[in-house]
């Protein structure tokens, strides 16, 4: 009968022993502890205790100050290790704000893997420090980014114009120099939200020339028409996250909106990135991934390869630069939303989604980059992605010079149904008529004008059953049989019968277009037969005959 | 005049005596009258503290030996008892802080685990002790069963046990979907869809619409037609007041039942088999305030009678180590595990966002693999035969043989080997064979659905071990050995489905050998 006895007092001191380890893990192992035990401020050693940051409004209780303390209210001037030290000046105090509002993580933690969010089943992790910037995206939506070249020459023109001598802009320039020359004007690093006086030209040349010494006189001078654009483009786009803003102009050269949707605008081809940037790791398929498994290296290897990272993926590769997929890797996750109050709403959320202002740049350029360089390349060069059709070069001479502005417009309008070009003026999200003139516009301009040869739009009379033979031999290859298009583009398109003249038809057939497998076929190839002006003819008199058969 | 003063000075002198005489004796009458008869240090002494204490006179004076050998029980009653009142009293602390609303019952847990001081200790506490509750309930069964425990006049009790299997089972249902995290919510949305598999019936026969007992089940948990707020204020209700009354009230019933039925099940020959106690107490050293008249209206044969006294030892104090030592025993394995595996809590519950696989609690592992061949069988049907085969089998046996110990009855050891072969390889050859070569409905994917309902692999499993069961009473002529053999062939089978459907399922309930193959991780 002892052995009871001996049992319940080994059972009773191995509980009183696990007891007091519970007791000493809580009290003295907690990381946020021994972080605090070296925080020291101007009173000595800080209390070492739990602290965080609630804001009823964002709806945080971010414990994160825990361990950062110095960002806690009212501590910022605790110092000790590397984890007690300032935040550096932002305009969201952190103290007030909390942390996770803009990082993500999970405020409600106090253990650092947890915290931070690499744990399992938590879906929001930090964003990475390098891409801390995408947190801005939380709330605020960049509004007017144009696309890459066009933000750097406006970037280029604030420096070239020496506006830095007055200003500040991200914490450069705005300083008076030894020289004699600058002053310390207004801080420009937040003019895009905050707005600018637009009148400001005519008030400093008015200043310029009352001034006869000193910064007016000698840092100012008359700015031309369009260094003023680009300097408006520039200030449109100040908003205290120059990384960010360079990533969406990356996102606005891509092309990315021609199949998916960011807020409510864009294709439907791919997956709607509204929210892209909220991305659950325990939802990601991490299976095909080389490297680690966060959310960023997916979001990056994805760019340098769709399809191998998604089986399956539809989307083109799209031969992006190291630079580039990072930058759009952190455009992606800027793309988050947070259900907030309307008082913390900014006013370019609200300009965005209750008055729908576009989120990029109105210029042709910027237009062509957001929409179309995706499939059709930069500068239209047309692109080529392994298993699927080419997407046509569409600002080959070759084209241009035979089709007119309203061929163009009425393509981009109405797309190629079938095809993957969406309608881009019936679709939902898609374009304004006046955006899709810029897009003819910007056309125009890299490419070539419309060279018409005079004839009527239809004038073809030939036989159509001997151009049915000819295209089941020679044309049937590319373009299917019933025209339906396999690696070249679909012939028996509804819009492009409607749209394109005879001319258009023959003189394609006839001399090719360049930058595309078409090749002339009035010229002799080894590898392909040689057709007849009246051959051609009456392959597109057989063309026509898909216009009335099929509605 | 003055005598009188006198009087009243001396008089008050003496009173003021008395209180500090009364004052310094207090902590002694303090406890005299909290133990009522005295320190336990007589035999005497030591019954009066048994049957003179609320808490204790549930327990005879005296214990039988056989019933403190640790062979005997294990300890499993009292472990699962005290699993119970680790969980009562952790999950009264954790009551402070838990809101059972959804929109912030998950806050609240995080804030547990993350800012309440010791909250993180406390409820991985809770979550472990709930588990061991489980298992011990389980294995206290299956002790009761091999040693033929349930025998008269012990039918009864059995029948409480498998009520408080029940509801202990209801207690951790109840208590998985309070975090509200994916885990919980899919779970009991798979847990309530067991409930509603009657409609594979009502379904297929084209009733449901007039006739819906399965529906109605689901909505009387849910209390709505998906997992939602009205849900987990009812599983709150459920978790915290309505089941664990009712748990302690046949708790009550089950203890007083195992006093009234003559203490623990023996063999008739124990105290033979035990042989002379070593250090036998004087018995009776006094004699006994108490007449025993009342033992006259007590039914059947009292304890003693017939037995003599040097068969059992006081309860107090050795019956009171040995429960005291089992319920420290098993408050060391849960805070053990609770110090070593955190509970789980994954993300915030989203009814959009399906999780796959989603699967119910553990222990309902093996319904859900049987519910994956046919929702009403797996759901309804079998379950409701297992129970109704547990139930009757006090009332089919009642043979003598065996009583008390472990494996008696015709058959024996023996017997029980042959059927934990039978019952692990029967199930283990349907399962393959169904993972393997798939079932009626891939071969005939237009097959009626009454004919899944009624041959599938669980049926047939049934099936078989009823007929090995049939074979067996037959065998050795004996009804004990037809039930020890089905009740070794349903340990097997809950014990390889649970293994089967929490280790060896993924994503739309296919086998996988490992999650590490399971696609998209």
């Amino acid at each position: 009968m002892s052995k009871n006895k001996y049992l319940l007092l080994i059972s009773s001191l191995g509980v009183l022993l696990l007891l007091v380890a519970a007791a000493v893990q809580e009290n003295f192992l907690r990381e946020w502890r021994r972080v605090q035990a070296g925080g020291r401020n101007e009173e000595g050693a800080i209390a070492v205790q739990l602290r965080q940051v609630v804001n009823p409004g964002l709806k945080t209780s971010d414990r994160c100050v825990s361990c950062h303390v110095t960002m806690a209210p009212g501590e910022s001037t605790v110092t000790g290790s590397k984890l007690l030290t300032a935040h550096k000046p932002v305009v969201h105090d952190p103290s007030e704000w909390g942390c996770t509002v803009c990082h993500a993580g999970q405020g409600q933690a106090t253990d650092r893997a947890d915290a931070h969010g690499d744990v399992h089943f938590w879906p929001d992790p930090m964003i990475e420090p390098r891409f801390s910037q995408a947190g801005c995206g939380t709330c605020h939506a960049p509004l007017g980014v144009p696309e890459e070249e066009r933000l750097a020459r406006a970037r280029n023109t604030f420096a070239r114009l020496d506006c830095y001598a007055c200003h500040k802009v991200d914490g450069r320039g705005g300083m008076t120099r030894p020289d004699g020359g600058g002053m310390e004007g207004p801080d420009l690093s937040r003019a895009g939200i905050n707005d600018y006086d637009h009148d400001w030209y005519a008030k400093h040349l008015q200043q310029h020339q009352q001034a006869t010494t000193g910064p007016w006189r000698n840092s100012f001078a008359a700015v031309n028409d369009l260094d003023r654009a680009l300097l408006a483009d520039y200030l449109a786009t100040t908003m205290a996250a120059p990384k960010l803003i360079e990533a969406k102009a990356v996102f606005n050269s891509t092309g990315c909106l021609g199949c998916h949707k960011v807020s409510g605008v864009g294709g439907d081809e791919g997956m709607d990135l509204t929210r892209e940037g909220e991305k659950d790791p325990g939802q990601i398929n991490f299976a095909h991934l080389a490297g680690g498994h966060t959310v960023e290296n997916w979001m990056a290897e994805h760019f340098r390869s769709p399809v191998s990272v998604v089986v399956g993926s539809q989307m083109p590769s799209l031969g992006l630069s190291d630079r580039e997929v990072d930058l759009l890797t952190m455009y992606m996750r800027s793309l988050r939303r947070k259900d907030l109050p309307a008082s913390f709403t900014p006013k370019d959320r609200v300009r965005a989604t209750r008055f729908g202002e576009r989120e990029f740049a109105g210029d042709g350029a910027t237009l062509f980059g957001t929409f179309c360089t995706g499939c059709h390349g930069g500068n239209g060069v047309g692109r080529r992605s392994p298993g699927m059709p080419s997407f046509p070069a569409i600002a080959s001479p070759d084209l241009l010079g035979r089709v007119s502005d309203d061929f163009l417009t009425e393509n981009i309008t109405k797309g190629r149904p079938g095809r993957r070009m969406p309608a881009w003026g019936e679709l939902t999200g898609g374009l304004k008529p006046e955006e899709i003139r810029k897009i003819v516009v910007y056309l125009r301009e890299i490419g070539a004008a419309y060279q018409p040869d005079g004839k009527p739009v239809r004038w073809i009379k030939a036989d159509p059953e001997q151009g049915k033979k000819l295209f089941a031999s020679i044309c049937s290859g590319c373009h299917g049989s019933q025209g339906q298009g396999i690696e070249g583009p679909a012939l028996n398109n509804k819009v492009l019968l409607a749209t394109a003249t005879d001319s258009y038809f023959v003189q394609t057939i006839g001399q090719g277009r360049r930058g595309t497998a078409m090749l002339g076929f009035l010229e002799p190839h080894p590898s392909r037969p040689t057709l007849s002006q009246a051959e051609i003819e009456s392959i597109v008199a057989f063309l026509r005959t898909w216009e009335r058969g099929k509605k | 005049m003055s005598v009188a003063t006198e009087e009243k000075k001396e008089q008050r002198g003496s009173a003021l005596r008395e209180f500090w005489q009364n004052l310094k004796s207090t902590p002694k009458s303090f406890l005299d009258t909290a133990f009522r008869g005295g320190a336990p240090r007589t035999d005497r002494t030591r019954s009066t503290f048994v049957f003179g204490n609320v808490f204790f006179h549930l327990h005879s004076v005296r214990t039988h030996r056989w019933s403190l050998r640790w062979t005997t029980t294990w300890g499993l009653g009292i472990a699962t008892f005290a699993a119970f009142l680790i969980t009562l009293i952790t999950g009264v602390l954790l009551m402070f802080y838990y809101k059972p609303s959804p929109d912030v019952a998950y806050q609240s847990i995080k804030d547990i685990h993350f800012v309440v001081p010791t909250g993180r200790f406390m409820r991985n506490i809770h979550r472990w002790a709930g588990n061991v509750m489980v298992i011990t309930v389980i294995l206290h069964m299956a002790r009761a069963f091999y040693t033929a425990a349930y025998r008269k006049p012990r039918q009864f009790n059995w029948l409480m046990g498998m009520a408080l299997l029940v509801v202990t089972l209801g207690l951790s249902f109840t208590g998985y979907l309070l975090p509200w995290d994916q885990l919980a919510y899919w779970a009991i949305t798979i847990g309530a869809n067991i409930a509603a598999s009657p409609q594979e019936i009502t379904n297929a026969l084209g009733i449901t619409q007039h006739f819906d007992p399965g529906g109605m089940q689901r909505l009387i948990l849910l209390g709505s037609d998906t997992v939602g707020p009205e849900a987990l204020i009812r599983f709150y209700l459920l978790h915290v007041m309505i089941l664990p009354l009712v748990l302690a009230l046949i708790v009550a019933v089950h203890f007083w039942r195992v006093r009234k039925d003559g203490g623990l099940a023996r063999p008739a020959d124990a105290d033979r088999r035990l042989g002379p106690a070593k250090d036998t107490y004087p018995i009776f050293t006094e004699q006994p305030k108490k007449t025993y008249q009342l033992a006259a209206i007590v039914r059947g044969r009292t304890p003693a009678v017939g037995n003599g006294p040097e068969g059992t030892v006081p309860s107090m104090p050795h019956l009171f180590y040995a429960e005291l030592a089992v319920l420290m025993l098993t408050m060391l394995i849960c805070v053990a595990l609770a110090l070593i595996a955190d509970a789980p809590l994954k993300e915030l519950a989203n009814p959009g966002v399906p999780e796959n696989p989603a699967k119910a609690p553990w222990y309902f592992l093996g319904l859900q693999e049987l519910v994956s061949f046919s929702a009403f069988m797996g759901g309804i049907g079998i379950p409701a035969i297992v129970l109704l085969g547990l139930g009757l089998i006090p009332y089919l046996d009642r043979e003598a043989a065996g009583t008390g110990e472990w494996f008696g009855g015709p058959g024996g050891k023996k017997l029980a080997w042959r059927s934990l072969w039978f019952g692990l390889g029967a199930v283990l050859i349907i399962e393959s064979f169904v993972i393997r070569f798939g079932w009626l409905r891939e071969w005939f994917p237009h097959i009626p659905q009454l004919v899944i309902t009624a041959i599938n692999p669980g049926t047939l499993l049934t099936l078989a071990y009823g007929a090995y069961s049939v074979w067996c009473v037959k065998k050795y002529n004996s009804t004990r050995a037809g039930a020890m053999a089905l009740f070794t062939c349903f340990l097997c089978g809950f014990l390889v489905l649970t293994v089967i459907g929490t280790y060896f399922r993924g994503p739309n309930w296919v086998f996988y050998w490992s999650p590490a193959d399971w696609p998209g991780h």
